[in-house]
């Protein structure tokens, strides 16, 4: 098992830690409920620690990257962030990540834990202007409609002026770090990264204001959900290509990327399944792995389910055949066949984060 | 910490005497497990359970479980303020977050059941 800088902190608050792809992580510390809906009215702290982080230097670096990377990475501006995937040969989705451009000539892309080793070995192999700076680098994601002013507060000036999906460099009490104003809740939030070493001390710092809490992996999850963003390794994995995770519109198809052929001949023959929202009627939640009928005739798999605190019915993804995944069709879920109703995310529309 | 006066079963359901009626819930330690309760299924008064039955389901924010009948009996009465606050299973367990209630118990089959210090024993053998 592997831990985060912040591990004794997580204790010390009372988290109740689990195995996530091999990382000991909270995945609540007062309750899933109570952690959500603080996220959504004030600001909630993640540790993100686990996820992976590269650095990409130079012309030639970056323009090898971009060769890996669906979403054009070439036009996105100084200061600016972008969401795309890495595919294999097959079309198929390695993972999803984003690509923050520091500088006209320096990327910092971030990644998710799980398909780490394979990512590095993707992004670093061969390329002499890649490192992979995970090991070095804790993340800190401030999510909330306050985290804005909790952030100016502490001195992160910067914080105050980035518009949604923009990042920079900024200090902190002299410690360097990245902001990115990005995140996975739907509100207003940042992600910190910084050097392991000082994450402890941010970490207390931003705990220690009124509107600060903790939260774990579990509201992680439901606001994720609701806002219908996709998890890594559970909405998709090798076997579906960003065309089947409903992502057709981070693929840039102008530009040249691995996967690229595989994806144009997928388009061109048309008819593979569409990951889809659903939504109960009640707080029943559809779960991952439920199947999904109408009538009787299978026609999809839940991948992600939970019940929505903040909309008050069950959500979900789900892939679903294409004729039954317009918006309002009705289908039944899972061993007692609930009834769903597909619908297009976001579950919630409130969120702050363009705010 | 569990209470003397319920029966329990490896499944987590409590049932108590209350007069006649026996009542039913899961333990606070299975609410623990499960975390924030979202959503609770009741059966239908009137029907009639045999010990170990599907009785009703509980759903959390993470899981979804079925409920068996502790024992054999007639559900007489259901716990509809579970509907609109699911949440009562987690901050009361034992009071007003009960599930059903059964008639017509055998008391031979609850003397199958675990008391308390059993129980006890039984969560600590099975946690971590």
């Amino acid at each position: 098992m592997q831990y985060t800088p912040l591990h004794d902190e997580h204790v010390a608050d009372g988290g109740k830690v689990v195995d996530f792809h091999g990382w000991a992580l909270p995945i609540q510390f007062t309750g899933i409920l109570d952690e959500h809906a603080h996220t959504r009215t004030k600001a909630s702290v993640f540790d993100c620690s686990h996820m992976a982080e590269f650095t990409i230097r130079g012309r030639d670096a970056i323009q090898a990257y971009s060769g890996l990377v669906c979403s054009d990475v070439e036009k996105i501006v100084p200061g600016r962030g972008r969401y795309g995937m890495m595919l294999n040969d097959s079309g198929g989705i390695i993972d999803d990540l984003i690509t923050i451009k520091l500088a006209e000539d320096e990327l910092y892309v971030v990644t998710n834990a799980g398909p780490a080793a394979r990512v590095a070995e993707r992004i670093c192999g061969g390329n002499p202007g890649a490192e992979d700076v995970s090991a070095h680098t804790a993340k800190i994601d401030i999510q909330g409609p306050l985290s804005r002013e909790i952030l100016v507060g502490e001195g992160i000036a910067e914080a105050g002026s980035l518009k949604y999906f923009q990042a920079c460099r900024a200090a902190w009490r002299g410690t360097e770090l990245i902001v990115s104003r990005t995140g996975y809740t739907g509100e207003l939030g940042y992600e910190l990264f910084v050097a392991n070493e000082a994450a402890p001390a941010l970490w207390r710092a931003l705990r220690a204001h009124d509107a600060v809490r903790p939260a774990g992996l579990g509201a992680r999850d439901t606001l994720r959900t609701e806002m219908g963003y996709l998890l890594s390794g559970q909405d998709f994995d090798e076997s579906r290509t960003p065309l089947e995770a409903g992502a057709e519109s981070f693929v840039a198809w102008d530009t040249p990327f691995t996967g690229r052929d595989a994806l144009l001949e997928q388009r061109e023959r048309g008819g593979y399944p569409l990951l889809s929202g659903i939504r109960t009627g009640d707080r029943r939640a559809p779960r991952p792995g439920f199947a999904i009928c109408l009538g009787d005739e299978s026609v999809g798999t839940v991948t992600s389910g939970t019940y929505g605190p903040s909309v008050g019915h069950g959500i979900g993804l789900a892939y679903l055949q294409q004729d039954v995944a317009a918006p309002g069709t009705g289908l039944n879920a899972g061993p007692k066949h609930i009834a769903v109703e597909t619908a297009r995310p976001p579950f919630y529309g409130q969120g702050t984060c363009r705010t | 910490m569990f209470p003397a006066e319920c029966r329990f079963t490896k499944d987590h359901e409590w049932i108590r005497d209350d007069g006649g009626q026996h009542t039913v819930g899961i333990t606070a330690f299975a609410a623990e497990q499960l975390g924030d309760v979202t959503y609770v299924e009741l059966p239908e008064p009137g029907s009639r359970l045999s010990a170990g039955d599907t009785a009703a389901s509980v759903e959390s924010v993470k899981a979804a479980s079925d409920v068996y009948a502790p024992a054999g009996g007639e559900v007489c009465e259901v716990n509809e303020a579970l509907d609109g606050k699911p949440e009562l299973v987690n901050q009361d367990p034992y009071g007003e977050g009960w599930f059903f209630k059964l008639s017509d118990v055998d008391a031979d089959e609850l003397e199958q059941l675990m008391d308390a210090a059993a129980y006890e024993q039984f969560v600590g053998e099975h946690s971590e």
